[in-house]
């Protein structure tokens, strides 16, 4: 089943677009990875979608037109993006992050349930529960972020590039997470990233962009080491 | 708002209306008018101040009226010419503008516009208590300057000419000062003091400098307005007299030299035009005039263009994204 | 000493009232980064709708709730109908609109109440206690009771509720609040109903010491802008204690320091914001420097 759809999707900052109308769809259950170099447009790719900023052309999401959303009630819908950078409260507990991660969900044993869940999942997190966020390492504010974003139930997780700022074996940790989510969970998850030869190691379907617009779009073991991917690096 | 700018029409257009003025306006308006230049001045001064170098300074009320007593106090109790007085007026003013300006050394924003404005609040109380200097609340009454017999209008255009001779003094002073290195020194200050300071700019004198400067178009505006009215209290100078001419600026348009002026005319004339239209309402209407001029002219009345007041006039009607709530959707801000 | 404690609760009592508008200024900064310079007649225009319902026959403490909920529609409608429309635009143009609300609702007032001065009816009995030799009224008791029950009630708002961690996500970061699902404009907009609201207990407490008139907050504006400065602009505990400070010292300086006696008393608070900023200059309690305007 389909379960974002998007057609002629153009978005952009005041005058210029940056994305010049790009289509592409995620199947349910699966990992769809987003590379291209710095300033491709995936970021803005993520904004659209999640509504930060306005977007020409169509989005589905599970059956419902999402331009008729606010970003707010694209959450509510099972959207979650994790933004570039973590973007977690720095001012706020792990704690309240989480709780404010949950804000979509009205039922307050759920959501106690779920930081338990989290909690166990995430040992490090555990232990600093009462800490504030800011104060975290690069590779827990990570955690953190996916976590706090899980805290909603999402059915789509967008994750905009996990591995920036960290070091190798925390990016894999990541990465295993996101295939155990995956694999155990069924969640289907949308990765945005630069590191294109892991991240196409963990995908099912993968697309390049360049310059706002796709260069490249297959199975993702058939862009493993392809030139279209090598070029766009290469910024070619 | 992004450079000062005296290519905009408003500049020529204030011109030719501020030197043809005499032949139409009546007497008494040909005086509202040279009110409002003298506070004009003062405006042209916070303008440098806020719209170049960044600075706020909410006591602009306080030092006109030291420009005011300054001219008052040297005609009254040491018998100078008006006119004469006013250089000191100036010279005063800005030598108590650099203390007012003090903090700005290490306060910026919020904080040096809450104390400069508690100075403004200081002034009338300080007025009192200085009585003998500067008669309490009876205020001073000073002489008149009087037009000389060859001049073929009235006393009023004598009186206004004065005015747009200071005006004119104190634009050329501001244009001076923006051109070149200084220019561009003051300018830094407001855009990245740190790196100003880098490039070897000293931030204590460029701040206090642009304060001196500020506050001595305070005091020339203050002096002028005591010659103007013949007459000043502590009344006069209320702290909402500074809360008026930082209005007076932004509604003019706070990097612009003709908005000074604009804005002063603003000020003086419209909350005389709200009352008229119904006096007990006169008030609200003012307030519903600043708030509704804010929302067509976002950068001044200088600011407008032709094309810019259309989409200004449209944008009212329609929904818009906003930039201090991040992330709304343009379009769909209703939508929840 | 006996003068000294004596005058520290008289400045802790109108101190009090500082602390409350200045609450109500801080939390609309904070959610907002606008200084709403006319949230003290917005207050003043309240407590007069109060009298009103009382003149009318109804009992103070209905009327005070009926008013009190009719504020915090003040003040959303407020933000709905005059901030919401020039968000967008540069800080000066937004100082304009609240210096206009300020203009406006001091001559609604003035417009519907006339500028006669009217005795407005207290929340405390008119008692007091010996205690030491320093006269403590019931009033003062109860002006700083009702700081210390805002003080709490809006603590325990923001730190254990739902409600209250959504607010606090909106002001601290509107963009990556609206990822985790939560109505960013509607909270702000929530947030300066509220402050509405305290706005108008500041009133409520300001009217029976001072009589209502249309002008009774402006003097009050200015101790609350300095109680927010000196406490830190982002934060909601400094503005209640910078409020404290700002009524102690007012009161001990008007009788310590000659120089500056009755008359000049409005310099205390500015000299004392003035000091405590060269010390700190992002306030007592604050944690960023409030760069614009
Ligand atoms: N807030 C903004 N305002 C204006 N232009 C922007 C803004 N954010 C991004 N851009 C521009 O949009 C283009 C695409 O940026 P985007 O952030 O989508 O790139 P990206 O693919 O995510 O790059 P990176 O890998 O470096 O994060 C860039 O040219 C950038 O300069
Ligand atoms: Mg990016």
């Amino acid at each position: 089943m389909t379960m974002l759809q998007v057609r002629g999707l153009s978005a952009g900052y005041g005058a210029a677009d940056v994305l010049h109308g790009v289509d592409f769809s995620v199947e349910q259950g699966t990992i769809v990875a987003l590379l291209g170099s710095n300033g491709a447009g995936k970021t803005t790719t993520l904004r659209a979608l999640s509504g930060l900023i306005p977007a020409r052309g169509t989005i589905e999401f599970c059956g419902s037109d999402l331009n008729r959303r606010n970003a707010a009630q694209r959450v509510v819908l099972g959207l979650a993006h994790i933004p570039q950078g973590r973007g977690t409260f720095g001012d706020f507990t792990v704690e309240e992050n989480l709780a404010a991660g949950a804000y979509t969900i009205g039922d307050k044993r759920q959501v106690a349930a779920d930081i338990e869940r989290w909690y166990a999942a995430f040992p490090r997190l555990a232990e600093r529960r009462r800490q504030q966020a800011g104060s975290l390492s690069g590779g827990e504010q990570q955690m953190l972020a996916l976590a706090r974003a899980l805290m909603s139930r999402p059915k789509l997780l967008m994750c905009d590039e996990p591995s920036l700022g960290l070091a190798p074996a925390i990016t894999e940790e990541i990465f295993e997470i996101f295939k155990s989510l995956n694999r155990e969970h069924g969640m289907t998850l949308l990765i945005v990233e630069q590191n294109a030869d892991l991240t196409l190691q963990f995908a099912d379907t993968a697309h390049v962009l360049e310059s706002g617009s796709f260069t490249a779009s297959g199975a993702a073991r058939d862009l493993l080491g392809s030139e279209a991917v090598q070029q766009s690096y290469l910024g070619v | 708002m992004s450079t000062w700018n005296l290519r905009y029409a408003p500049a020529s257009l204030a011109a030719v209306f501020a030197l043809g003025l005499p032949a139409f306006a009546p007497d008494f308006m040909l005086f509202e008018f040279s009110i409002a230049v003298s506070y004009g001045i003062a405006i042209l001064g916070l303008n440098l101040l806020l719209g170049v170098t960044g600075q706020i300074c909410l006591a602009q009320g306080a030092l006109f009226g030291v420009g005011a007593y300054t001219t008052a106090i040297l005609n009254v109790s040491f018998g100078w010419d008006p006119v004469a007085t006013l250089p000191f007026a100036a010279i005063v003013a800005g030598l108590i503008g650099v203390v007012v300006g003090l903090p700005a050394l290490r306060l910026q924003g919020l904080q040096l516009a809450i104390i400069t404005f508690g100075v403004a609040s200081a002034f009338p109380q300080l007025l009192l208590k200085m009585d003998t200097l500067t008669g309490g609340v009876t205020g001073l009454a000073t002489d008149q300057p009087m037009a000389p017999k060859w001049f073929p209008g009235s006393q009023e255009v004598w009186l206004y000419g004065l005015s747009l001779i200071c005006a004119a003094i104190s634009i050329v002073v501001v244009t001076r000062l923006l051109r070149g290195d200084t220019g561009r020194m003051l300018r830094a200050l407001r855009d990245n003091p740190v790196i100003a300071e880098a490039l070897g700019v000293n931030l204590t004198k460029g701040r206090l400098a642009a304060f001196a400067v500020s506050s001595a178009l305070a005091g020339l505006g203050g002096g002028l307005f005591c010659i103007l009215n013949g007459f000043i209290s502590p009344q006069s100078f209320l702290p909402m007299k500074s809360i008026d001419i930082l209005i007076g600026g932004i509604v003019g348009g706070i990097t612009s030299i003709a908005g000074a002026f604009i804005g002063a005319v603003f000020v003086v004339f419209v909350p005389g035009f709200t009352t008229d239209i119904d006096p007990a309402l006169g008030g609200l209407i003012y307030g519903l005039c600043l708030i509704a001029m804010m929302m067509v002219a976002r950068q001044g009345i200088a600011g407008l263009r032709i094309e810019g007041l259309q989409k200004a006039v449209l944008g009212i009607f329609r929904i818009k994204g906003l930039s201090r709530i991040p992330g709304s959707v343009p379009g769909q801000l209703g939508g929840e | 000493m006996q003068l000294f404690f004596q005058l520290v609760v008289d400045g802790l009592a109108s101190g009090a009232i500082y602390a409350s508008l200045a609450l109500a200024l801080v939390l609309i900064f904070r959610a907002t980064r606008i200084v709403n310079f006319g949230q003290g007649e917005m207050a003043t225009f309240s407590a007069y709708c109060a009298w009103q319902l009382c003149e009318w026959g109804m009992p103070m403490t209905p009327s005070f709730l009926v008013v009190g909920a009719l504020a915090f529609l003040l003040g959303i409608g407020v933000f709905r109908f005059v901030i919401r429309p020039v968000s967008k635009a540069p800080v000066e143009a937004v100082v304009v609109v609240t210096l206009g609300l300020f203009v406006v609702f001091q001559a609604l007032s003035l417009w519907l109440w006339g500028s006669d001065q009217r005795a407005f009816p207290s929340m405390f009995p008119n008692v007091g206690w010996d205690l030491l030799g320093v006269r403590v009224t019931a009033s003062a008791v109860g002006i700083v009771g009702v700081l210390l029950g805002l003080a709490v009630a809006t603590g325990a708002i923001f730190r254990f509720t739902r409600l209250g961690l959504a607010m606090r996500a909106s002001a601290y970061d509107g963009e990556k609040s609206l990822l985790v699902g939560i109505p960013v404009e509607r909270m702000l907009m929530l947030g300066w109903g509220f402050a509405a609201v305290i706005g108008f207990v500041a009133a409520v407490l300001v009217g029976p010491r001072l009589f209502l008139s249309p002008t009774m907050m402006m003097p009050i504006l200015l101790y609350a802008l300095a109680s927010a400065t000196l406490g830190g602009w982002d934060s909601p505990l400094g503005a209640m204690i910078g409020g404290l400070i700002v009524g102690v010292a007012e009161s001990l300086g008007a009788t310590f320091l000659p120089f500056i006696g009755a008359d000049l008393r409005v310099v205390i608070p500015i000299l004392v914001t003035l000091l405590v900023l060269l010390v700190r200059p992002v306030g007592l309690f604050g944690t960023r420097t409030v760069v614009k305007l």
